[in-house]
């Protein structure tokens, strides 16, 4: 599980202190303070970005608008951002608002407010809202990433290190190559979020990414994936081998 | 020369109004034969008018009507009439050339052409055609002459007789004259006798035969005094006159003289007298016609008042109408108008209201805040570091209360002028109290209040993020402010059937009575007066929240026991479909 990378964009150096000062409280890495648009592309492009907080105005201009919009145009390396802003000014609204998906927090704000709008930023994003904060679920998974909420902030894990998903009741545990741990999604969610090409099912309540199988054992009826973890295999879902090119 | 003279007058006189005789002719009189012809042509209209007019003498007339019959009627038995009605008219209007040439289109078979020689005598003897004359009247001399004629033998044998005595043929003209005379007597016409006697006498005169002529002239001037006639009494008095100055008698002639001019006033007199009638008459008759035309004057005045008067009454019963409904129109909007007006003075009140609670709000804060500074700075210089904390506590608190004063003071004004941005998301309920609750953790601390927020995790709500924590804020924030010491605040949602949530914010505080309750939910732009110097604020924040609560489609209801605590209930939409 690794921090959430976050890009601060933010003209006032006691504003941006504050919130890396929160961010970095709440387990989150910022990787960059960006106070013109310029470095904020420059940094963008640089890092990898997880989330991006932006602040409206830039030097008295809506800077910080130009640069969502900038990132929308350019197909899948937009990522989750948050607006602050101290104005409640309709026609600055009206602008932001087509930046979709859209979130903004007003200045002032606290700790928990922040930590609550990057999460809606995320869910917003990513088109599964209301998880993190119900009791069934706290993960929503993107293309490259599961995100997890731990206590009051996220974390990340890399869909290419996932080695297989077991799932109890309304908790999955996730295999990496690693570390185990436990998320809160069910199984239909998550097989329907996942690649299905990637990820097939081998048994009842076991997903497994096709891509870290080393061995498949038919007379045991056993998978071995990379790390030697031995995975059962039920008749039942035989058919996604026919799918595999098999070499030998 | 002045027996020429005479004779001529004479003449004049001889000529008879109506008067006829024939060829072989019919023994009728010609008046007589035209009523007869009219009877027997009704259907010639112009016919029977021209006849009439003649019957009048009514010359102009007949001309008139004898042309239109002449042309627009073939009737040769009556063109004849119409010819002779025209020659006589125009006779007697002496155009005597046109007279003859009119009847000389009378056709020689015309039964009534004695009448027509005779005419033609007539005229010839008036333009002193005197052979003319002799020959039309010889013509009609041995005819028949029909009693009470058209014409009497006496008068064609006197023009005859005057006609010779023109020409100097004496014997003739004596044979005639005296015929004529005799034929006079025998009619026993007086007038006609002085006028033979004269002619008789003058005929004599001329050839100087003056004992023949002076009996006759002593006749006619003996018979002119039985007449009333001042013509003949001043012709027979002249002749005699004459007479006798030619005798050298000069007194008798100016004794005749003086008869002549006695008679000549009274013919002048009459003359006078008829022309005074006459011209009283004129006279009379022009002023009937000023009369008249004063009376069309005044006719046509009264008109013109009488249209100028409608007129000028339509249009002031039209200036009246439309002042009527101007004043009508002016008075619905000077209703309107103070109704705007009351409405305006009374927001503008409130907004003074406001200003002034606000600003007194904000001056006893900052000037606590003052205070509180230069304590600081008197701690700051004795170094006493616990009670320099506890100010800065003490001033943050402070700086809190202003500032969310100003923060609704500003959603106030962006409410009212529909500025504020709106927008409805799922919203988790339970984040959005533990975050309000954390801006007010020193708060709660200093009152050592418990808090609590069990608030369902699962509910998610559907409004506008930021209007729900203004209200969220300033609910807790009143609740703080009226929770005593150690008291409790808890946030809870209950559950209800339908699509709503409902928030209870519940506290232990004063509470407070059905009247502020009342007051507090009046939906009334009116702020609560400031009855209670401390802990009362402006009610501004509570009418924000009214306005926000509505507008995020919610309720609230407010249940409150004094001394007891306070209830307030939110009602929001819950998000339709979770996740």
């Amino acid at each position: 599980m690794d921090n959430i990378n976050v890009l601060i964009i933010e003209d006032t150096p006691e504003q941006s202190e504050a919130l890396a000062k929160v961010l970095l409280e709440n387990n989150y890495n910022t990787v960059g303070i960006a106070t013109n648009f310029k470095d904020a592309l420059k940094l963008f492009y640089e890092n990898t970005i997880d989330i991006i907080i932006i602040d409206v105005f830039l030097d008295g201009k809506p800077d910080g608008i130009t640069f969502a919009e900038s990132i929308n145009i350019i197909p899948n390396s937009s990522k989750p951002f948050v607006f602050l802003t101290s104005s409640q000014d309709r026609q600055i609204f009206e602008r932001a608002k087509l930046t979709k998906p859209f979130s903004f927090l007003m200045k002032p704000f606290n700790e928990l407010e922040i930590l609550y709008a990057i999460e809606m930023a995320v869910e917003k994003f990513y088109a599964q809202i209301n998880v993190f904060m119900s009791e069934e679920q706290d993960t929503v998974v993107s293309n490259d990433y599961l995100f997890i909420k731990k206590k009051n902030s996220l974390k990340k894990v890399a869909i290419n290190d996932i080695l297989y998903i077991e799932v109890e009741e309304r908790y999955c545990n996730i295999i990496t190559e690693k570390e185990k741990f436990v998320i809160q999604i069910s199984l239909t969610k998550i097989s329907n979020l996942l690649d299905k090409n990637k990820f097939v099912k081998t048994h009842r309540n076991t997903i497994v990414n096709t891509d870290k199988i080393e061995e498949i054992i038919l007379a045991d009826n056993l998978i071995i994936l990379k790390g030697d973890h031995k995975i059962n295999l039920s008749d039942t879902y035989k058919d996604f081998l026919k799918k595999m090119n098999i070499l030998s | 020369m002045r027996k020429l003279h005479f004779l001529f007058f004479l003449i004049l006189l001889i000529f008879p109004l109506f008067i006829f005789s024939q060829v072989n002719p019919p023994l009728i009189t010609f008046s007589d034969c035209i009523k007869k012809k009219a009877d027997k042509f009704p259907k010639e209209v112009n016919f029977n008018k021209a006849q009439f007019f003649y019957l009048k003498k009514n010359w102009d007339s007949t001309l008139v009507y004898s042309m239109k019959q002449l042309s627009s009627s073939n009737n040769t038995e009556l063109a004849d009439y119409c010819h002779y009605f025209r020659g006589y008219s125009f006779r007697e209007l002496k155009l005597l050339k046109e007279a003859r040439s009119e009847l000389n289109l009378v056709s020689k078979k015309f039964i009534f052409y004695n009448l027509v020689n005779y005419k033609f005598g007539a005229i010839s003897l008036e333009l002193k055609e005197f052979d003319k004359a002799i020959s039309y009247f010889n013509k009609i001399e041995k005819l028949p002459i029909v009693k009470n004629g058209d014409y009497k033998l006496s008068n064609i044998y006197e023009n005859l007789g005057t006609s010779y005595l023109h020409l100097e043929k004496y014997d003739i003209a004596e044979d005639y004259l005296f015929k004529s005379t005799s034929l006079k007597i025998k009619e026993n016409d007086t007038l006609s006798i002085i006028s033979s006697y004269l002619n008789l006498a003058n005929l004599f005169y001329v050839q100087y035969k003056d004992k023949q002529a002076i009996p006759y002239f002593e006749k006619a001037y003996s018979l002119s005094k039985k007449v009333n006639d001042f013509n003949k009494k001043r012709e027979a008095s002249l002749n005699m006159a004459v007479v006798e100055e030619n005798r050298g008698n000069l007194k008798k002639a100016l004794i005749y003289r003086k008869e002549l001019e006695q008679w000549k006033d009274s013919l002048h007199n009459q003359n006078k007298i008829w022309a005074v009638a006459d011209f009283e008459k004129k006279f009379a008759v022009a002023q009937k016609q000023k009369q008249i035309k004063v009376l069309k004057v005044e006719n046509k005045l009264k008109n013109t008042q009488r249209n100028g008067l409608f007129f000028s009454a339509i249009g002031l019963l039209l200036i009246l109408t439309a002042g009527v409904y101007l004043y009508g129109q002016k008075v619905k909007n000077a209703k309107i108008i103070l109704l705007q007006k009351n409405k305006l003075d009374e927001l503008n009140a409130t907004k003074d209201q406001l200003f002034s609670i606000v600003s007194h709000d904000l001056r006893s804060s900052v000037n606590a805040l003052k205070t509180s500074n230069s304590k600081l700075s008197a701690t700051l210089e004795t170094k006493n570091y616990n009670e320099l904390n506890q100010l800065i506590i003490q001033n943050s608190t402070i700086a809190n209360g202003a500032y969310s004063l100003l923060d609704n003071l500003l959603h106030w004004a962006m409410l009212q002028t529909k500025q504020l941005y709106f927008h409805k998301e799922s919203i988790h309920l339970y984040s959005i109290v533990q975050q309000i609750e954390y801006n007010y953790k020193p708060l709660l601390l200093d009152k050592t209040l418990t808090f609590e927020n069990s608030v369902s995790k699962n509910i998610f709500i559907f409004a506008d993020l930021d209007s729900l924590k203004i209200v969220l804020r300033n609910l807790l924030d009143n609740a703080i402010k009226f929770s005593n010491e150690n008291g409790k605040i808890s946030f809870y949602t209950r559950e209800t059937i339908s699509d709503f949530c409902e928030l209870v914010i519940e506290d232990n505080g004063i509470g407070m009575n059905e009247n502020t309750i009342k007051e507090l939910l009046a939906d009334s732009p009116l702020l609560a007066k400031k009855n209670n110097s401390e802990i009362i604020g402006t009610g501004l924040g509570l009418q924000l929240c009214k306005q926000m609560i509505r507008k995020n489609g919610g309720t609230l209801a407010i249940e409150s026991e004094l001394n007891k605590g306070t209830k307030m209930i939110l009602t929001f939409h819950k998000t339709t479909n979770n996740g």
